[in-house]
C-alpha cells in the first residue's frame, strides 16, 4: 500500500472500529448509479394515471426472456426500439404484473450533434409517440423509468442475456443483477400554479385621442406535457412558438422606442402556462382582464408549433374565412408569405361550448369574443395531451431557420397591418438591416429552452426559468406582470420525477449457503488437524465420548 | 443475505485463531493473558509505525516504484519484529513452557492484526448489497497471515529465547526470519510493480506462508532434540 494509504488504513481502522460500530452506516457501493427519470404519475378527474409507484427493488431481467418467466418480481431492462409494444400492451390490458420497467433511450435524443440518418430517426420517433400515447393513458401499478443507453448498459444487457441462456429465471436463489431505486412513496404537488407573463408595448396616442388605442395581443404558452416530465423540453411544442415571439417582442420594442416609428397601435406579449390542459392559464389569463381593456384587443395571434416547417404554415380560426376581419388578416399574411416564397393555408373549426376540450389557445380568445388565430405547421388539431412536447420532441428536431421564418411572417404582417403598408414594396425587417431577424439570438434562445423541461405544475411560483422569461420581457417590453393561478382541479399531479438508479451485482442465496458449508467444514478440519497434531488422536475421540467413569463411581 | 456474507466473511477472517485457541493445549493452560498481552504490544507497535511512517515517507505523486521508499518501508517493517521480540522477551509471562509461549504471543498477534485491518472494510463494505470475491480474498489472506505470524514467533523464540542452538542451522534460522519479516514488503511488490490480480497473490502469501510454517516447524524440533 502507498504510505499515505498505510498511514489513512491504520487510522481509520483504529478509530473507526469504535465509532462505525455504533453508527451503522450503509455506503453507496453499487456497480453503476444512473440517473433515470420517471414516468408521469397523475389523476384526471380522479382516475389515476400514469406510474403509481416510485421504488424499485427487483432483479433486472432482459429480452428475450426465457419461456415461462415470472415477470412480476422481476424489472425489465429494455433499449426502446427492443420493447415491442404489443407485449406492453398485453401486459397493461391483461394487468399483469411486472416488478418494474425501465426504458432505454436512444443516446442521440440527448446529444445536440447526434448525425442518425433520417430512417432511423423518423421510426424513433414513431415509437417514441406511440409508446407515450400508450403509457400516458393507463394506469401502471409498477415504475416505469427512462435512462439514456450506453455501453455500461449494453454491458449489463449482455450479462443478464448470458445468465439467462444458462437456463434458469433472474430470481433471488441465482446470481445476477439487482436494480434498485431509493425512493419515498411519492406524494401529490400540493396547489399546483400556473403562471403567466404578460408586457406592453403602449402605441402613440395622438393629442385628441381620447379612447383607448386597439391592441394586437401576441400569444405563445411555454409549458409542456409528456411521458417523462424531467425530460419534457418541448422544443416544437411550444419552444419555437416562445422563441418567436421574444424575437418579435425585441424587433417591436426596437420601433416602438422611437416615438417617430411608434404605432398606433397597443402590442400585448403573453407567456401563458396550463396549455396542455385545454389553455386553462390562458382562460384565466384573459379573465384577470379588465373588460374594456378586453374589448381594445383587435385581434390576437397564438403561436403554436412553429419550428419544423419549410414550406407550409396554416392559420387555424373558429370564425368562418368569410369574416371581414379574419379576410383582412388573411390577405397579409397571403402577401407576405408569397413574398417569402412559403404558403400559410386558412382552416376554420367551429367551437362546440360545451365541450370542455380547447384544442387551440385561439378558441379561448373566441370564448371572450376576441377575433384570435392560430399559427402553427400542424394542419389538423392535437388530440388532448398530443403534441405537448414529449419524449420526441427534442432539440434536434426543431429548426432554427423555420423559427426565423415565422418570426419574418409574423412581424412583416403586423407591421404593414400596423402602419398601413398594404400595397406598398417595403420590407420592414429586411436582411442586413438594423431590423434584421437575429439569428443568434433565436438559436441561443431555443437551446436554452431545449435544455429546461417545463412541466407547469413542477414549476413553482419563484422558479428561476419564469423569472428568467419574466427579465427577458421586461428589457423588450413595459409593465411586464406576472400573474399566478392555480392550476385547474381536474389534474393532480405527483412528484418524484428524478431518481438514482443503483445496479448491484448480487450473488444468490445459494453462494451463500455453499461458502458456509465450504467454511464450516475448514473450520472443523482445522480443529481436527490441530487437535491431532498437538494433542494426538486419543485427545480428539475423547472429545466426542462422554466420559463413562463417573456413572460407575457413583454407583 | 448481506449481513449473511458479512458473517461468512468474518468466520472466516476470524474463526481459525478462535479454533488455534481451543484445539491446541492452549486453552488448556489458559494462555488468555499471554495473548491479550501480546494483542496490546501489537496495538503500540503499529501507532510507532504509523508515526515513523507519516515523518520519513513522502506521498509519491506517480505510482511507480522507488527503491528508496521501499527500502525505508522495509526498515518499517523491522519494526514488527522489534515489537515480537518485546513481546517475547520483555512481558512477564506465568509459568507457561516456551513451546506454548510463541504460540500464545502469535495468536495474539495475528488476532489484533486482524482486527486492525481487516475488521472495518468488513463492517463497512460486506454488508452491501454488491457482491465482490474482495472479502473472501480478505479473509484467505488472515489465515495466512496468522500461519506466518506464528512461524515468525517460532523463529523469534528459537532467536532470543534459546540460548544453545546447533551452530549450523543458525544461519538459516535468522533467513528464515528476515524472509518472513519482509513478506509484507515482497507482497506489496507483487501487487504494485508485477501488476499481480488478487487471486495471484492471495495464493502465493498461501503457499509461502504454508512453505514457511513447515521450515520453521522442521528447525523448531531440530532445536529441540538436545533438550
Amino acid at each position: 500500500m502507498s504510505p499515505s494509504g498505510e498511514v489513512v488504513a491504520s487510522i481509520s481502522s483504529a478509530v473507526a472500529v469504535a465509532l462505525v460500530l455504533l453508527a451503522c452506516v450503509e455506503l453507496g457501493d453499487a456497480a453503476a448509479a444512473v440517473g433515470v427519470y420517471r414516468l408521469i404519475q397523475y389523476d384526471l378527474a380522479g382516475a389515476p394515471l400514469g406510474s403509481r409507484a416510485a421504488a424499485l427493488n427487483h432483479h433486472a431481467a432482459a429480452f428475450p426472456l426465457p419461456p415461462g418467466a415470472d415477470l412480476s418480481r422481476s424489472a425489465l431492462v429494455a433499449p426502446l426500439l427492443d420493447l415491442p409494444l404489443s407485449f406492453l400492451r398485453e401486459y397493461l390490458v391483461e394487468k399483469k404484473h411486472l416488478g418494474g420497467l425501465l426504458i432505454l433511450l436512444p443516446k442521440k435524443l440527448s446529444d445536440k450533434n447526434g448525425t442518425g440518418n433520417d430512417v432511423d430517426k423518423g421510426q424513433v420517433k414513431g415509437v417514441l409517440a406511440e409508446l407515450e400515447k400508450l403509457l400516458l393513458h393507463e394506469e401502471v401499478p409498477y415504475p416505469v423509468y427512462f435512462a439514456f443507453h450506453d455501453d455500461d448498459f449494453d454491458n449489463l444487457l449482455a450479462d443478464i442475456r448470458k445468465i439467462a441462456t444458462s437456463g434458469q429465471p433472474a430470481s433471488a436463489t441465482t446470481g445476477g443483477y439487482k436494480l434498485v431505486v431509493p425512493s419515498a412513496e411519492p406524494r401529490k404537488v400540493t396547489s399546483p400554479t400556473i403562471s403567466n407573463i404578460q408586457g406592453w408595448l403602449p402605441g402613440l396616442k395622438g393629442e385628441g385621442d381620447t379612447e383607448q388605442l386597439p391592441t394586437i395581443a401576441i400569444v405563445a404558452n411555454y409549458d409542456t406535457f409528456g411521458a417523462a416530465p424531467a425530460l419534457s423540453v418541448g422544443s416544437d411544442s411550444n419552444g419555437s412558438g416562445v422563441v418567436a415571439l421574444l424575437e418579435i417582442a425585441r424587433l417591436f420594442s426596437r420601433l416602438y422606442s422611437n416615438p417617430k416609428t411608434r404605432g398606433r397601435y397597443n402590442l400585448l406579449f403573453g407567456l401563458t402556462s396550463g396549455g396542455p390542459y385545454n389553455y386553462n392559464g390562458t382562460s384565466k389569463w384573459l379573465r384577470s382582464f379588465d373588460q374594456r381593456v378586453r374589448e381594445s384587443i383587435d385581434y390576437a395571434i397564438c403561436l403554436n408549433s412553429v419550428g419544423s416547417w419549410s414550406n407550409d404554415l396554416w392559420m387555424h380560426v373558429s370564425k368562418p374565412p368569410e369574416n371581414p376581419y379574419i379576410k383582412k388578416i388573411f390577405e397579409d399574411f397571403s402577401d407576405v408569405s408569397k413574398e417569402m416564397g412559403v404558403s400559410v393555408g386558412i382552416k376554420h373549426k367551429k367551437i362546440n361550448v360545451s365541450n370542455p376540450r380547447v384544442a387551440w389557445e385561439h378558441e379561448q380568445f373566441s370564448r371572450f369574443r376576441v377575433t384570435a388565430l392560430t399559427l402553427s405547421e400542424m394542419s389538423s388539431p392535437p388530440e388532448f395531451l398530443e403534441s405537448t412536447g414529449g419524449l420526441h420532441d427534442t432539440r434536434e428536431s426543431t429548426d432554427v431557420d423555420s423559427v426565423i421564418r415565422t418570426a419574418k411572417l409574423v412581424s412583416e404582417s403586423l407591421a404593414r397591418h400596423i402602419y398601413g403598408l398594404k400595397g406598398r414594396n417595403i420590407d420592414v425587417f429586411a436582411e442586413n438591416s438594423s431590423l434584421a431577424i437575429n439569428p443568434h439570438y433565436i438559436q441561443s434562445w431555443l437551446d436554452l429552452l431545449s435544455r429546461t423541461p417545463r412541466v407547469a405544475p413542477f414549476l413553482q411560483k419563484n422558479d428561476p426559468f419564469i423569472a428568467a422569461l419574466k427579465k427577458e420581457l421586461s428589457e423588450h417590453t413595459a409593465d411586464v406582470h406576472v400573474q399566478n393561478d392555480a392550476l385547474d382541479g381536474m389534474f393532480t399531479f405527483y412528484d418524484a420525477t428524478k431518481a438514482t438508479l443503483n445496479v448491484y451485482q448480487v450473488a444468490s442465496v445459494t453462494f451463500d449457503l455453499l461458502f458456509l458449508l465450504v467454511l464450516g467444514s475448514y473450520l472443523i478440519v482445522l480443529f481436527c488437524f490441530l487437535v491431532i497434531t498437538t494433542r494426538g488422536v486419543d485427545d480428539l475421540i475423547n472429545i466426542f465420548r462422554r466420559p463413562p467413569s463417573r456413572k460407575l463411581k457413583g454407583a | 443475505m448481506t449481513v449473511f456474507h458479512f458473517l461468512n466473511c468474518a468466520f472466516l477472517t476470524f474463526g481459525p485463531h478462535v479454533v488455534y485457541y481451543s484445539a491446541t493445549p492452549l486453552s488448556e493452560y489458559d494462555t488468555i493473558g499471554t495473548s491479550v498481552k501480546a494483542a496490546a504490544v501489537y496495538l503500540g507497535t503499529a501507532l510507532v509505525k504509523l508515526v515513523c511512517l507519516a515523518t520519513f515517507l513522502k506521498v509519491p505523486e506517480n505510482d511507480s516504484f522507488d527503491p528508496y521508499q521501499e527500502l525505508m518501508k522495509v526498515f518499517i517493517g523491522f519494526i514488527d519484529v522489534a515489537g515480537l521480540y518485546f513481546a517475547l522477551t520483555q512481558l512477564t509471562h506465568r509459568n507457561i513452557s516456551q513451546n506454548h509461549k510463541f504460540q500464545a504471543v502469535g495468536l495474539g498477534w495475528a488476532f489484533a492484526d486482524s482486527v486492525l485491518h481487516r475488521l472495518a472494510p468488513l463492517w463497512i463494505g460486506a454488508r452491501g448489497l454488491e457482491f465482490t470475491w474482495e472479502y473472501i480474498f480478505q479473509g484467505i489472506e488472515a489465515n495466512a497471515n496468522l500461519v506466518m505470524t506464528l512461524s515468525l514467533a517460532a523463529l523469534g523464540s528459537l532467536m532470543w529465547l534459546r540460548k544453545n542452538k546447533p551452530r549450523t542451522l543458525v544461519p538459516i534460522i535468522y533467513a528464515c526470519a528476515l524472509l518472513l519479516a519482509t513478506m509484507p514488503s515482497i507482497t506489496s511488490y507483487l501487487r504494485r510493480s508485477l501488476e499481480w490480480q488478487t487471486p495471484k497473490v492471495v495464493g502465493f502469501e498461501l503457499f509461502s506462508s504454508l512453505v514457511m510454517a513447515f521450515i520453521s516447524w522442521q528447525l523448531f524440533s531440530a532445536c529441540q532434540r538436545p533438550m
